[in-house]
């Protein structure tokens, strides 16, 4: 069982020591140093704010995935909701909105609907969350494709562009935006009512809903803030890149379950934390750039990643068998 | 009798967990005919010294014999060859394949080597005829009740034709017709010459049925004697190892005239047209055969399943909750039988378990205080005598300590109405003794209880009226005077045709 446990009053040493977020930070740790000694700039500063700065991207979709997964649901349709953010964005502006913060606003609003469309057909009809949300991303790129062709969408939002580019104080805006989602995410997640909902939800639904736990309402909320830090995301990573065109999204479905599992939080979810996603996040990222720094062709660069997210989750201990 | 070679037997067996010794030196020894009773508390050692005779564990320390010769390796498959046959408590039955995939899971008779479909069928009827099972044979597991999987499991070790049968609480979820199907049972095959150990809380049944028992207590033998010449009393003195006083606290009236739920033409699940009336400070028990409806009347009063009334009263708000949270709000709490699967998280801490109904309902993004929550478990857990670290998961506890639990998490919240189901099913003579004192005590601070049970003195001892419920119908409601195991056994079974007026 996971060291963690989501009410630890007191947490010793010893359990921060053993526990999974900490096991999955000091990987990172090991990786940035051996890898720094290997490739000459790999372990500049600059270089490692950039690596979090795209960390930022796969985090901000985690946390949305971390809520689900501990709720005991899974979130397919991330990806396409990414995209849907990172396209519609750039066709929802007007220009009695200088600052591009209403368009934003819209956009998050269209992305948390999306989200509680998809708690709705897994609370209230009772579909399956991987064919509700596989059939929800489906359904979103064939519209994404009527709706945008084939061409990429120039953003000509200054906010948007400011946290894409942005460094107050030396520290990237999407890092900022990162840290204030994290804290969040922590303090719903194991500080309120609503996150112990979550957990007792992902153990056992039917004991969850005896003890008189909203079931419905809490699914809506957890795929509705699935749904809005996805297109949170879309916004960040249109930022970053400054274009927006259909399979922008792709590269994070799988990033998104990745890290939350590298994170020790468990895929049958009841046990977890989202403080595991954060250095997994940052570990897939690092992946990544290895994958880069050694040259390899896309075919093989896809080979090795997914290779190796199956070693490192072989390493960090697999599900213990439970009932 | 003595002279015969035990079937099965263990000499001196020892075993220990992580360091903690949980058999020390126990020797036990079943013989051809004879029924023999295994008895202790809750945590005594009796599941694993199942384990160890059957081969799923092995001792640290002494022997087990099969036919009075030593098996060094005893395993899972050598005590199959050997004609040994566990029914297990925890219901091992898988819940999607048919009653006689069950049946034969694990030794379905080939053919060309295929699953011969129709000699498992043939086999599998003979052994559901033994133990009253007329359920069609392709019924998937799961849509049995409770009691009728428990037979499904007896049904699978007959079905091996075993020498030696072991029973772990098999009547635990059985209702009283069912248990009398059992004992029948166990009784012809005593005669056929099968051993038989038979471990149960109930000792009016193993006082009934066995020729032998064991006690086993805290890992060691405290007895191993004829059955002949002790009485219940003398089996909990050996036990718990002090005397027993009585099981059942002193009945004291309570009721007050105040209502608390009221129903007139109740439907839910099974139940049809129901009227029913629970007063305040009073034990209702719900009675019948099991699987007749009296759980959906729980559950249909709780708002867990959907339910329908004429009209309805429930703690002077009209109409029925329709939801868990709206009964939770109205003071109503709903503690169900199966703690695993319904009750309890039990890869979640204690605490967390205790503290759940209070997280259902504090606004959802209030902050949590841990210290509240510590200080709220920590008294919870000195009222009703857990013991141990509440940062452990709840899986850790013993099936008595995980139904305190499972009590617990309510009592913060002060309920008006206690709904249970079968709250002492699988739980040990002490713990029994407390979940009763509890009861009583809600009773007498004015609240109602309602107390769905399956074990028939409990209703005679504890309630103020009994509900007996047959076909989703209330047929008798007897009032305190009238409460006999008879009465509610005959009602239960039709035998009594008119009203006992309410």
């Amino acid at each position: 069982m996971t060291a963690w446990n989501d009410s630890t009053g007191g947490i010793r040493a010893s359990a921060i020591l053993k526990s999974r977020p900490f096991l999955t930070l000091a990987i990172v740790a090991a990786v940035w140093i051996a890898a720094s000694f290997v490739s000459r700039g790999f372990g500049a500063y600059g270089h490692l704010r950039y690596l979090v700065e795209l960390g930022a991207v796969i985090g901000l979709v985690a946390a949305g995935q971390t809520f689900v997964v501990i709720a005991g649901g899974i979130d397919l349709s991330v990806a396409a909701i990414v995209t849907v953010s990172a396209i519609s964005l750039p066709l929802l502006s007007w220009q009695a909105d200088p600052t591009g913060l209403v368009s934003i606003l819209a956009v998050l609003a269209l992305t948390t609907i999306i989200g509680v469309v998809n708690g709705l057909g897994v609370a209230l009809l009772r579909v399956h969350p991987m064919i509700m949300t596989l059939a929800m991303a489906t359904f979103l790129q064939g519209l994404l494709i009527i709706i945008a062709g084939g061409s990429a969408v120039t953003a000509e939002n200054p906010l948007v562009h400011w946290l894409g580019n942005a460094r107050p104080a030396g520290v990237p805006a999407g890092i900022i935006l990162w840290v204030a989602v994290s804290a969040i995410v922590l303090t719903v997640m194991h500080a309120t009512p609503f996150g112990a909902r979550i957990f007792a939800m992902g153990a056992n639904p039917l004991a969850a809903s005896l003890s008189g736990v909203p079931v419905t309402s809490t699914t809506l909320a957890v795929y509705g803030i699935s749904g809005f830090t996805a297109g949170l995301a879309g916004v960040l990573v249109l930022g970053m890149n400054g274009q927006g065109y259909v399979g922008i999204g792709d590269p994070y479905l799988l990033a998104s379950i990745a890290a939350v599992v590298l994170g020790g939080t468990s895929i049958l979810g009841g046990l977890g934390t989202y403080a595991g996603t954060i250095p997994g996040a940052v570990l897939l990222v690092t992946i990544t750039a290895l994958i880069t720094v050694v040259n390899a062709s896309p075919g093989w660069r896809s080979i090795l990643f997914g290779s190796l997210i199956l070693g490192l989750l072989l390493l960090s201990g697999r599900e213990q068998a439970r009932r | 009798m003595t002279t015969v070679a035990p079937l099965l037997a263990a000499r001196g067996a020892s075993k220990a967990f992580f360091g903690n010794p949980v058999l020390r030196g126990v020797s036990i020894a079943l013989q051809p005919g004879r029924v023999h009773a295994l008895l202790g508390e809750n945590g005594a050692g009796k599941s694993t010294l199942i384990n160890l005779l059957s081969g799923a564990l092995r001792p640290d320390g002494g022997e087990i014999e099969v036919d009075g010769r030593a098996v060094p390796r005893m395993t899972p498959a050598l005590a199959r060859q050997a004609g040994i046959a566990v029914v297990q408590q925890e219901l091992s039955l898988t819940a999607s394949l048919s009653i006689a995939e069950n049946i034969g899971l694990g030794a379905y008779p080939k053919r060309f080597g295929l699953i011969d479909y129709n000699e498992l069928a043939a086999r599998a009827k003979a052994a559901c005829a033994l133990v009253g099972l007329n359920e069609p044979l392709s019924t998937p597991v799961g849509q049995l009740a409770l009691g009728r999987r428990q037979m499904v499991e007896i049904a699978k070790a007959l079905y091996r034709m075993p020498r030696v049968l072991i029973l772990d609480e098999p009547t635990s979820s059985l209702s009283a017709t069912e248990t009398k199907i059992l004992t029948d049972l166990l009784e012809r095959l005593r005669g056929e010459g099968i051993a038989i150990l038979y471990i149960s809380h109930r000792l009016n049944e193993v006082m009934a049925l066995c020729q032998h028992v064991t006690v086993l207590k805290d890992g060691t033998c405290t007895a191993d004697r004829s059955l002949q010449g002790t009485d219940a009393a003398g089996l909990v003195r050996l036990m718990v190892g002090r005397d027993p006083g009585d099981l059942f606290p002193q009945w004291q009236p309570s009721a007050s005239p105040a209502s608390a739920i009221s129903v007139r033409g109740f439907s839910a699940g099974l139940m049809r047209d129901v009227d029913l009336d629970i007063r305040a400070g009073e034990v209702l028990g719900v009675g019948g055969l099991v699987g007749q409806g009296q759980e959906d009347l729980l559950l249909g009063l709780y708002g867990a399943i959907p339910a329908k009334a004429a009209s309805a009263v429930v703690n002077g708000a009209s109409g029925l909750p329709g939801g868990v949270p709206k009964a939770n709000a109205l003071g109503l709490a709903y503690v169900p039988a199966d703690r695993k699967r319904e009750g309890l998280h039990l890869i979640h801490p204690i605490l967390t378990n205790m503290m759940l109904p209070a997280f259902a309902r504090l606004p959802a993004l209030k902050l949590r205080s841990r210290k509240t929550e510590r200080e709220t478990g920590k008294s919870l857990a000195a009222q009703l005598a857990i013991k141990g670290d509440l940062q452990r998961p709840a899986q850790a506890l013993s099936g008595g300590n995980q139904q305190k639990v499972a009590l617990a998490k309510w009592m913060p919240h002060d309920p008006l109405v206690l709904l249970l189901n079968d709250p002492t099913r699988g739980v040990d003579v002490e713990t029994k003794r407390e979940i009763y004192l509890m009861l009583r005590g809600f009773a007498a601070a004015g609240k109602a209880v309602v107390l769905l049970s399956s074990d028939t003195p409990e209703l005679v001892h504890l309630c103020d009226r009994v509900a007996v419920v047959r076909e989703g119908r209330i047929t008798a409601t007897l009032e305190r005077a009238a409460l006999s195991e008879e009465a509610i056994v005959s009602a239960a079974m039709g035998a009594e045709k008119q009203k006992v007026a309410a």
